[in-house]
Parts: structure tokens; sequence; C-alpha cells
């Protein structure tokens, strides 16, 4: 997948490339509007990740540019300024999604990988684990025959995002913020992560034991998936 | 009391005042007046009889050492001359009572002097009867009365009339620029029409002073809304930054700890700014109302949002509201922040095993919510604080609120102009009262 990122932060473009790079993305770097507006209209890409706080260029007119040029690509917005009219204007000019910095890079790659299930219509989206069926796309889990429907909805975000991001270590922080990330909080204990993931492994016992829910001490979960 | 009130009330006391002093002076006045006209013309006639005895001799009224004596026949008037010892003297004007041979005895104004003509010593007295000047001075003082008091009147009206055509600026002012206006959000400057400079500086000065508040209020909230927004990328930077590093192979789990606590004191930082965005964003009235939802519904959805940190403190919890009941005009995100902060202070300030209730009633045209909780409590002296922005005053058991919770939820509150009641008892529990007028709820 060809990836443009469109940053004029040096830094956190350097970060994406790296994030992006190592879940096997090929990426592009603009740090400016005018050099990114001859990307857009020289390469072929599947995501464009567009800044709109550049310095020379309205991050907007880029998504014009790139929706008239070549439909395919997938845009989001990434953006500091999060004023409701942005994102609606963003979205109304097509855009794919819409991300409002901070975001974590995590949620980042959970958006891309919820674009091109929507592109490329994925229907059978199951996974198995130690006998456990889950269904990522009608958010269901079954043993067999039995469907586990003591889950709630919370509790299935947070199995879904371990899945999205299998064999890695997430912590507390990362998927508090995945899950409580709409509610704007005055705290910032992320301690009911392990009351959740507790309640998780209690309703999957009474089936069998979760073994590939792993608690890696001191640092987060994981969910170990071999390929 | 209003300025026009005072100084009528106070115009027509003080004119009272002065018209009765003068009614009661009146007789004094009278007296005066008479008694220095009278005096004269005793003195007057004292020196027309002098003429007459030097010219014509002392013997045209005394003959034989017999005293003379003359009076008009209703006796306002007498005189007499008579010759007395040779050292009495006496030159003077006052009242006395003389008694006649008749037996009458009248109040006199007299004149007695003393003269000497060949080495004999007379006493002439003049009297004129004073009676006749006391009597006119009680229908003058009645006639002066009644003037007064109409013109009283007439001047009081006419008080009355031109205060209220100089003050009617004062009253415009004060009704259009003052009264009703919602703080810091003024209507728009309309000059008062009027000739007296001092509305005219008061006017102006008001509305300087609104400006400048106002222009303040817009800095304040510009600033924080810009120093949030600025603070985004750096955060965004070194979130992405630690986000990498943790997914680093070569780095050991010592390390990873220590990026964890990073990441939380980020995550400190991301909170803080977020929230003060948001509240910036409502008081700049960036959010739509235009939501309606289930009042149940909302409230169930806090939740399961929710539901984790009461199981965890084993805090029963409780919602009794009527399942008609229908928020319209709302924004249902900042709805669900409010009532999510409420109860998470809810639970975050209650104790293990403690409860919580969330009750609903309607009085006249309005809709109350309550929720409450049977938890520490605040201290009265804290409770009028509890909205400000990072004051804590309730130490919480897991030290990680920042004080930015009430203020959010103040916000909203003012936001949809809902008013917010607390009472309070220290370790016995809190009452957020929420009452929202008829335009936000409607019965289903």
């Amino acid at each position: 997948m060809n990836v443009l990122i469109i940053e004029d932060e040096k830094a956190l473009a350097q970060e994406l490339e790296i994030f992006l790079t190592n879940y096997n993305y090929i990426c592009d770097v603009c740090f400016d509007g005018v050099s990114a507006s001859e990307k857009i209209a020289v390469n072929l890409y599947d995501f464009i990740l567009i800044d709109l706080g550049l310095p020379d260029y309205e991050g907007l007119d880029l998504l014009k540019e790139a929706k008239k040029m070549d439909s395919e690509a997938a845009c989001i917005i990434l953006t500091a300024r999060a004023e409701i009219t942005d994102r609606i204007k963003g979205l109304d000019l097509g855009a794919d999604d819409y991300l409002s910095k901070p975001f974590s890079l995590l949620e980042l790659q959970s958006r891309m990988q919820a674009i091109i299930r929507r592109k490329f219509g994925v229907k059978n989206n199951i996974i198995e684990l130690g006998g456990f069926l889950i269904d990522l796309t009608n958010r269901t889990i079954s043993y067999y025959n039995d469907v586990v429907n003591t889950i709630t909805k919370k509790e299935f975000d947070l199995i879904a995002y371990l899945i999205l991001h299998k064999n890695r270590t997430l912590t507390r922080m990362q998927l508090s913020e995945h899950i409580w990330g709409s509610v704007v909080n005055n705290d910032y204990d992320s301690n009911y992560i392990d009351a959740h993931i507790k309640n998780i492994r209690k309703k999957l016992n009474a089936f069998a034991p979760p073994d590939w829910l792993e608690t890696v001490r001191g640092l987060g979960y994981k969910i170990k998936i071999n390929a | 009391m209003r300025l026009r009130t005072k100084l009528t009330l106070f115009n027509a006391i003080s004119k009272l005042v002065i018209v009765v002093l003068f009614v009661l002076l009146v007789p004094v006045l009278i007296r005066n007046i008479s008694s220095n006209y009278v005096d004269s013309k005793l003195i007057k006639q004292k020196n027309k009889l002098l003429q007459i005895v030097k010219s014509r001799g002392i013997e045209t009224y005394i003959e034989n050492g017999e005293g003379y004596g003359s009076y008009l026949p209703l006796k306002e008037e007498y005189i007499s001359l008579e010759d007395v010892d040779p050292n009495y003297f006496s030159d003077t004007i006052k009242r006395g009572k003389r008694s006649f041979s008749e037996g009458d005895t009248l109040e006199y104004r007299i004149l007695s002097h003393t003269f000497k003509v060949k080495n004999k010593n007379y006493l002439l007295e003049i009297g004129k009867s004073v009676d006749t000047l006391d009597e006119t001075s009680i229908p003058l003082q009645n006639i002066a009365f009644q003037v007064l008091l109409g013109m009283i009147l007439l001047t009081i009206l006419a008080d009355q009339f031109y205060s209220n055509y100089v003050l009617k600026p004062l009253r415009l002012i004060i009704k259009t620029k003052l009264v009703g206006q919602k703080f810091p959000n003024f209507s728009s400057y309309r000059k008062v029409q009027t000739t007296t400079t001092d509305f005219e500086y008061l006017d102006i000065s008001i509305h300087k002073m609104v400006e400048t508040i106002a222009d303040k209020f817009q800095k304040e909230r510009e600033f924080i809304s810009n120093a949030s927004h600025e603070l985004m990328t750096p955060i965004s930077i070194l979130q992405s930054k630690i986000e990498n590093m943790f997914e680093e192979e070569d780095i050991s789990d010592e390390l990873k700890g220590r990026l964890i606590e990073m990441q939380k004191i980020l995550n400190r930082l991301k909170s803080i700014t977020k929230t003060l965005l948001l509240i910036s964003q409502i008081e700049n009235e960036q959010f739509l109302k235009e939501d309606k939802v289930s009042v149940f519904d909302l409230l169930q959805d806090v939740y399961d949002e929710i539901s984790i940190r009461l199981q965890d403190k084993n805090i029963s919890y409780d919602i009794d509201v009527p399942n008609n009941w229908q928020f319209i005009n709302v924004n249902k995100f900042l709805l669900f922040n409010l009532f999510f902060n409420l109860i998470n202070n809810a639970i975050k300030y209650n104790n293990e095993g403690g409860y919580i209730k969330i009750t609903a009633t309607a009085s006249h045209d309005k809709f109350i919510i309550n929720i409450t909780d049977n938890g520490i409590g605040i201290t009265a002296e804290a409770l009028p604080f509890i909205f400000n922005r990072f004051k804590k005053f309730r130490q919480s058991l897991q030290q990680d609120s920042f004080g930015l919770g009430l203020p959010i939820v103040k916000s909203i509150a003012a936001f949809h102009d809902i008013e917010i009641e607390v009472t309070s008892e220290k370790d016995k529990g809190s009452t957020f009262k929420l009452i929202f007028p008829a335009t936000l709820i409607v019965v289903a």
C-alpha cells in the first residue's frame, strides 16, 4: 500500500513514516503543500494523509485536487484545529476519515484498516483463537456452537483493537484512548482497563481459558496470533 | 427607591417645611410690622404735641395742675398729660394695659415721654389699641397658607414633569444598557439621546466599560483556544515518538516501563489541553443544539461508559427518570459529557459500597434532574468555588483529577441555559440539581 504523508511538522512526519513502514506501508513524505500537489498529480497512492495546517497551502484544496486526480486514494485529514466546521467540510469534500491531533498512531492504523475493509468489501473477517471464533464484522464471539453473548460493546472493542494490533503490547493508555476517546474526561486514570480485561477473562473462562489474551507485566496487554 | 421618586419626595417635603415655617412666622411678622408702623405714628403724634406745647405753652392742656386726658369714643386711642415727680424719667414705647373709669381694661401700644417745661416735669402718654391688629393676623395666616399650598402643588407638578423629562435618558440607559443584559454578551451600542452632559458621559462610559470587558473576555477565549490548539501538535509529536519507541525491538522492559510513565504524563497534559479546548469551543458557541434524545437513553449511554467504575467500587446506581422525557434542542455529545462528569464525580468522591441515585421531578414549567450520592461531600467553605477551574478541594483517593470536571459541566450547562444547584454535607454526600427550562425537555 502506498501512502503519501503531507505534514509540515518534520518530527511528526518522520514518526508517521517510521510507524507506517513498520506496518508494511510504502511511504512518501511531503513537508509543504506545493510539492504535495505535484506528487498527487504524478503518483498513485492508496492513502493520502493531509495535515490541514500547512503554511503554504489550504489543506482542503489538496483534498479537492486529490479527489479530482485520483479517485482511488483514501484521504484522512489530520489536524490540530478541531473545529467542528472543519470536520464537516472535510468529510463533505470526500475525506474518508478525520483525526484530530493528538492522536495515537495505533488509532491511525485502525482507521486505515477500517477503510481497507470497507473498500475491498471484506465480508468474512473471522479470527480463530483457542477455539473461539471472533467475527470482527458482525461483532460476535462464539465457542463452537455457543455464542458468548455476555460480552459488552466496550469489551468487544478492546478485543478487536488488540486483534488488529496483534502480537504487539498495547499499553493501558493506548487502550483507554481507543475505548474512551470520545469522552472528555476529567481524569487520566487508565486502571479501568484492568477491570475490563478481568471481566472478559471471566466471561470467556466459562467456555475455555483464553490463554491468547496475555498480560505483559508492568506494560499492558497483547493478543498472540501465530501467522 | 428610584431617583425620580426621591427627587420629587425631597422637593415636596422641603417646600412643605418652608411653607409651614413661614405660616407659623406670619403672626410674629405681622406684629412686628404693625408695631413698627404704630410706633412711628406715635412718635409723630408726640412730636406734634410737643410742637403745640412749645408754641402755645403747656397751658393749652394743663390748667391748675390738673392732668389732661382724651380718647376716641371706642377707646382705640387715648392721650394723657400730667405733671409728675421732677426726678421721674421715661422715654419708651411698649405694650401695656390701661383701665378707664368706666371699668374697661384695654391693651395698648403706649408711648411714654417725660419733658420739662418751666421747671416742672410732665409725663406724656399716647396709646393705640392693639386688639385690632391681632385680629387681622389670623385671616392673613389662613390666606397665606392656602395660597402657598396651591403654589406648592403647582411647583410639585412642574418638578415632577421636568424631572421626568430630564431623567428620561438615565432611565433609558438603565433599561437598555444594564437591565437584562447577559454578561458578557451585551447587545450592540446604541447612543441614548440626551442634552445632559452627565448622562452622555455615563452612557459613553458604560459603553466603553462593556466593550473593554467583552474585549478582555474575547481575548481570554481566543488565548485559551489558540494556546490549546498550538499545544496539540507538539503533544502529537511526543505521543508518536513514545509510541514508536515502545515498539522498538531492542528496548528493555525496564525502559518500556519508563516510556509508559512518560505516556501517562503526556496523557495528563493531553487531557488538560483537550478539556480547555472543549471549554473554549463551548464558550465560543461552536456547537449546534439540534439533537433530540430520550433522557433515559442518554443516562443509559452514560451508564454503559461508566459501569466499570461503579463495579470497581461496588457502588449501586439507580435511575428513576420517566421513560417519556425527551431532551430537545440540545447537543447530545455535550449533555453526555455533562452527565458523565457529574456521575463520574459521584463515583470518585464516593465510598466503597455507596450509592448514586438519579431522580427526576417536573415543577411548573421546569424539569429537574437530581444526581445524589452518599459520598464524602463538600465542605461549606469549598462549595462556592467548586466550579472554578483547577480548584481541587476534595482529595480523591485515586489522585487522578485535575479540577476541570465541574468547569466543563458549568460551561455545558450555561450553553444550554441549564441551572445547577448544589447541596452538600461533609461526610454525608452531595446532590447536584439540574434545572432544565421547558425548551429543553418534552414529555412525549
